[in-house]
């Protein structure tokens, strides 16, 4: 068969010998078939020698549609020759080669992998810091990746090569991976990084644990103080009508009132009908125990016995400025 | 997590703003009103600090424009913050009961072991304290998660205790002058 077709050929070039006559018979039908071939010998030998990394591996596996493309592009007929026999059985060899390389590659994607374990519990952190959706894709990608783990195709393995650059979060040994349960994972972490600003916030809330026990805490600590702001408006009115104070008062008394304040729970309060509520929900005990309510029995009996005695400034409205200025200045703004 | 300086400050200037609205208002009337127009004033002061940005902040806004709408679009005027009573709240999810029926029924034909009745019961004490939560914050119904939930739980504590702080100080200072 081939030498039907290169039989004019042969009658050229009869000194040459068969491997160079082949080439010829190459370059006659396709001139550009020998670069490709060229690239892939060097490539097919720096496979060989073993050392891969992300380039050559997607370099390598575009070597088979090179193949693929040059025999399409040559005569079929050409298959018998000493060169192309040559090729396939080169083929063979680099289709090991890849096999081979990919486990390598699933090697170093499982050191990675152990690397990222090492490092979970930071990348862990930088998530929670980040909370947004984002991270729940990565996770995603993670899990779709772990699916593709035990699969063979070169060009999932590839894909995975891209992929390991963003990976942050990652299941433990014997957790789940879909991406609902890590999501939900992450979902809780976030709430727990939560209840722990809000145990800062809330006294008395670092020696209970358990979310339920938190939870009722951090309720009754915002209860408490939106009945303390109803408590101190109702005092304001009573002793103060009018929005013009005296400001030096104020400062003084702003750096003191940063310290806690003890608890004295007066009879007034209950008089007064703030307090009732209070009883009524069962907290009062929680707010004399932890320290919430700040109220002085004896003042609030002085001013309740005559709440029209204190309304003696006779500060005009547009002194205003001044005092706010006066105000911001003491307190070293 | 303890509220600054500058947040005391800056409640104080806002809510003496709003007072001096108020204060033709409120000069001859009585107690229980004066309280509720400072309480409201106060309210409005400390909701105007976050700008609209958190969900309780315009949930508080719309609770107390429906108290008295005409002094609190005056007050937010007053203080240059008159869009704040536009902003959107969160729509309520709403679920549809046939559905969750369901599903309850679903989970309850489970046959549980111990350990699993025993995290069913917390996770229903958590939930129905989450709830208490949800009743007690401003807007708190409005949040679709309790992440979102605990977050603005963190904010209003905080706007709670400048509140509480300025307020107190001013009681203390007004105490001071009658007692001299």
């Amino acid at each position: 068969m081939n030498g039907a077709i290169g039989g004019d050929l042969l009658l050229n070039c009869t000194d040459m010998s068969v491997l160079e006559r082949q080439r010829a018979h190459l370059k006659y039908f396709n001139p550009s078939f020998d670069s490709p071939l060229a690239g892939f010998f060097a490539d097919s030998s720096m496979i060989n020698g073993g050392e891969m990394d992300g380039y050559l591996a997607t370099a390598g596996l575009n070597l088979p549609m090179i193949y693929g493309e040059t025999t399409v592009e040559g005569d079929p007929r050409m298959s018998i020759s000493p060169e192309t026999t040559l090729g396939t059985g080169n083929f063979k060899k680099r289709k090991f080669d890849t096999e081979t390389k990919d486990r390598n590659e699933k090697k170093k994607k499982m050191n990675r992998e152990e690397v990222t374990e090492e490092e979970e519990e930071k990348s862990k952190i930088t998530e929670l810091n980040n909370g947004s959706p984002k991270s729940i894709k990565k996770m995603k990608n993670k899990a779709k990746k772990e699916e593709n783990n035990c699969s063979n195709d070169s060009s999932k393995v590839t894909k995975e090569l891209e992929k390991t650059d963003y990976i942050h979060v990652r299941a433990r040994r014997g957790q789940a991976t879909d991406s609902h349960s890590i999501a939900e994972r992450v979902r809780r972490e976030k709430i727990s990084e939560r209840m722990k600003f809000l145990q800062d916030l809330v006294p008395g809330c670092d020696k209970i644990t358990g979310k339920a026990g938190m939870l009722d805490e951090i309720i009754n600590y915002v209860q408490s103080l939106q009945r303390q702001i109803e408590f101190l408006s109702m005092k304001l009115a009573v002793v103060n009508p009018r929005p013009d104070f005296d400001m030096d008062d104020i400062f003084d008394k702003e750096v003191i009132v940063s310290t806690p304040m003890t608890v004295v729970p007066s009879p007034e309060m209950v008089h007064s009908g703030y307090s009732h509520e209070m009883v009524n929900s069962g907290y009062s005990n929680e707010m004399v125990n932890s320290g919430y309510h700040h109220v002085n029995p004896m003042q609030q009996a002085e001013t309740s016995s005559d709440p029209l005695s204190c309304f003696n400034n006779g500060q005009a409205p547009s002194m205003w400025d001044s005092y706010v200025q006066n105000l911001y200045g003491s307190l070293g703004v | 997590m303890q509220p600054t300086s500058s947040m005391n400050e800056e409640f104080l200037k806002k809510w003496q703003m709003g007072l001096q609205i108020f204060h033709p208002s409120i000069d001859n009337t009585s107690v229980h009103e004066r309280k509720k127009a400072i309480k409201l004033s106060a309210d409005v002061a400390m909701a105007s600090l976050r700008k609209g940005t958190t969900c309780w902040s315009r949930a508080l806004i719309e609770k107390t424009a429906t108290e008295d709408n005409f002094l609190v679009r005056q007050m937010l005027s007053g203080i240059k913050a008159e869009a704040l009573i536009n902003k959107k709240l969160p729509k309520r999810t709403v679920c549809h009961r046939k559905i969750v029926r369901r599903s309850k029924k679903i989970l309850r034909r489970k046959s549980k072991s111990a350990s699993e009745e025993a995290a069913a019961k917390a996770k229903r004490l958590v939930k129905r304290r989450t709830q208490g939560l949800r009743n007690v914050v401003p807007g708190g119904e409005l949040m679709s998660n309790d992440v979102l939930l605990l977050q603005e739980t963190l904010d209003y504590i905080v706007s709670l205790q400048t509140q509480v702080n300025v307020m107190r100080s001013i009681v203390d200072a007004a105490e001071a002058e009658i007692e001299r």
